[in-house]
């Protein structure tokens, strides 16, 4: 089996998984952890997405919640502006460098170039 | 809010918001396969799959651009917050019409071997040891799969499940994003024989969204007015506020207060809405409550709570006076902690309320 796949293997099993992980979560264990979540069983379908790619990370939060429900509380603590600041500084060099590095490696294509014929088809004569 | 899951929160502006963007989705496609063509120096004009691949990959990359350029457009200027409000539905749409575009891709360049599709395109090529050539495919395909998880974990569900800071960490995946969907379109797009205008627009694109980010972050540092974290901040032109508007404060520590004006009063909550950490101070005061400019949630002023049925409490701080200053106490108080505000001053008070103006939402 070539690397490709492999991967393309291993994303069927873990899309498989994932969907076994949605369908025990969204039909047993969301009322559970979420009180939100009694009652409500329309946004569920829109969850599943989501679970597939992020399983092992919803396996863990489901566990953690079921030990120790978690109160409101936690929402206080945004992301600095600085960090933005840092990233978008950052990408002001890893961006232009991207096209930049594009335009120098481009080549300029043949367009108004005449084709020549290396060698005939088989089976026709030179 | 958090009384209950529904799948979507719209209301009539998230609906004409929707609306909006739907539109501009179909108009950009229909005008692109129409007059794109003419623009590409190709001998031949390009298949239909090609141009349709074409049409929704540029389509994706403008949308990433527009759903980047909107957080610092609003903070620059006010006039642009509407485009803030429901940025999430274009957010989930840039990933599906990106999906659209890898489709035509598998669709055409990898539809027609014994090979599996996905198999071939991650095999085609592999030369990642050499820019020229590079397997840019990778890039988009990686692009998408971020694009994807942001996508599938934009329900207000996932904020309150993973954490708040864990679901931030995730998002932050769209810069690595925006960097994949670059270079993918630098080493990929840019290097056919298709013209310059994918390469100017790409330059302008790049351009404008690094360059409102950097102006936005140069005016945030602007504002910051901030004295040691133990005293008290001066909050300046707080009696010139527009009812009910807000003035942001930053401390020294790095976090931040909106103090409002509400009727002829002052009062001061946390910057961060309890939500998705939606800047407050942007928003302003509809039906009686601080309305987050992101997706239309609701406090209290005076005590930072959300109105019944919903539990949602976000901090508030204590404001006084000192002769014709307004001071602010940084030390916020524990959520939804009530406080008396303070009276605005008297000329500023004799300022006829304005007319709210847009639609609440809880």
């Amino acid at each position: 089996m070539t690397a490709a796949a492999a991967l393309v293997t291993l994303a069927e099993a873990w899309a498989v998984a994932g969907l076994a992980v949605a369908a025990v979560f969204l039909l047993w264990g969301i009322d559970r952890i979420d009180p939100a979540a009694h009652g409500a069983v329309a946004f569920r379908p829109l969850l599943v997405p989501g679970i597939v790619l992020l399983w092992p990370l919803v396996l863990w939060r489901w566990g953690a919640l079921a030990r120790a429900p978690e109160t409101a509380g936690r929402h206080d603590r945004p992301a600095p502006a600085s960090i933005h600041r840092r990233i978008w500084l950052a990408l002001a060099v890893v961006l232009p460098a991207i096209l930049l590095v594009a335009a120098a490696i481009r080549q300029e294509g043949p367009r108004d170039t005449a084709a020549v014929r290396i060698s005939p088809p088989p089976g026709e004569a030179p | 809010m958090s009384a209950g899951y529904r799948p979507v929160g719209w209301n009539r502006s998230k609906l004409v918001y929707d609306a909006v963007l739907a539109a501009a989705v179909v108009v950009y496609l229909t005008v692109f396969l129409q007059f794109a063509p003419r623009f590409q120096g190709v001998t031949l004009p390009v298949d239909g799959a090609v141009a349709r691949m074409q049409a929704f990959g540029t389509c994706a990359f403008l949308m990433l651009t527009v759903a980047l350029s909107i957080g610092p457009l609003a903070r620059l200027d006010r006039r642009f917050l509407p485009l803030l409000y429901n940025r999430r539905h274009l957010g989930v749409a840039t990933a599906v019409v990106a999906a659209i575009h890898a489709s035509h891709v598998l669709g055409w360049y990898y539809a027609f071997s014994p090979t599996d599709p996905y198999v071939a395109l991650l095999s085609a090529n592999t030369s990642y040891g050499q820019l020229l050539g590079f397997p840019f495919e990778a890039l988009g395909l990686a692009a998408l799969l971020i694009l994807a998880v942001l996508a599938a974990t934009s329900h207000d569900f996932w904020l309150a499940f993973l954490t708040p800071p864990v679901w931030k960490a995730i998002h932050f995946g769209i810069y690595a994003a925006y960097v994949l969907v670059v270079a993918h379109i630098g080493l990929g797009a840019l290097q056919g024989d298709d013209g310059p205008l994918m390469g100017i627009v790409a330059a302008l694109s790049v351009a404008a969204v690094v360059g409102l980010h950097l102006a936005a972050a140069a005016k945030r540092r602007r504002a910051i007015d901030t004295e040691a974290a133990t005293g008290w901040v001066v909050v300046p032109g707080a009696d010139g506020l527009a009812p009910g508007r807000a003035i942001t404060v930053r401390f020294a520590d790095g976090t931040a207060a909106a103090v409002f004006r509400d009727g002829d009063r002052l009062a001061a909550v946390s910057n961060v809405c309890a939500h998705q950490n939606g800047p407050l101070g942007e928003g302003r005061i509809l039906d009686g409550c601080v309305t987050c400019p992101w997706h239309g949630y609701q406090y209290r002023l005076l005590d930072g709570r959300a109105p019944p049925p919903f539990t949602e409490r976000i901090a508030t701080y204590n404001l006084t006076r000192d002769g014709g200053r307004v001071l602010i106490d940084p030390r916020p108080n524990p959520p939804g902690t009530p406080t008396e505000g303070i009276a605005l001053a008297a000329a500023s008070a004799d300022r006829r309320e304005a007319p709210v103006l847009g639609e609440a939402t809880t």
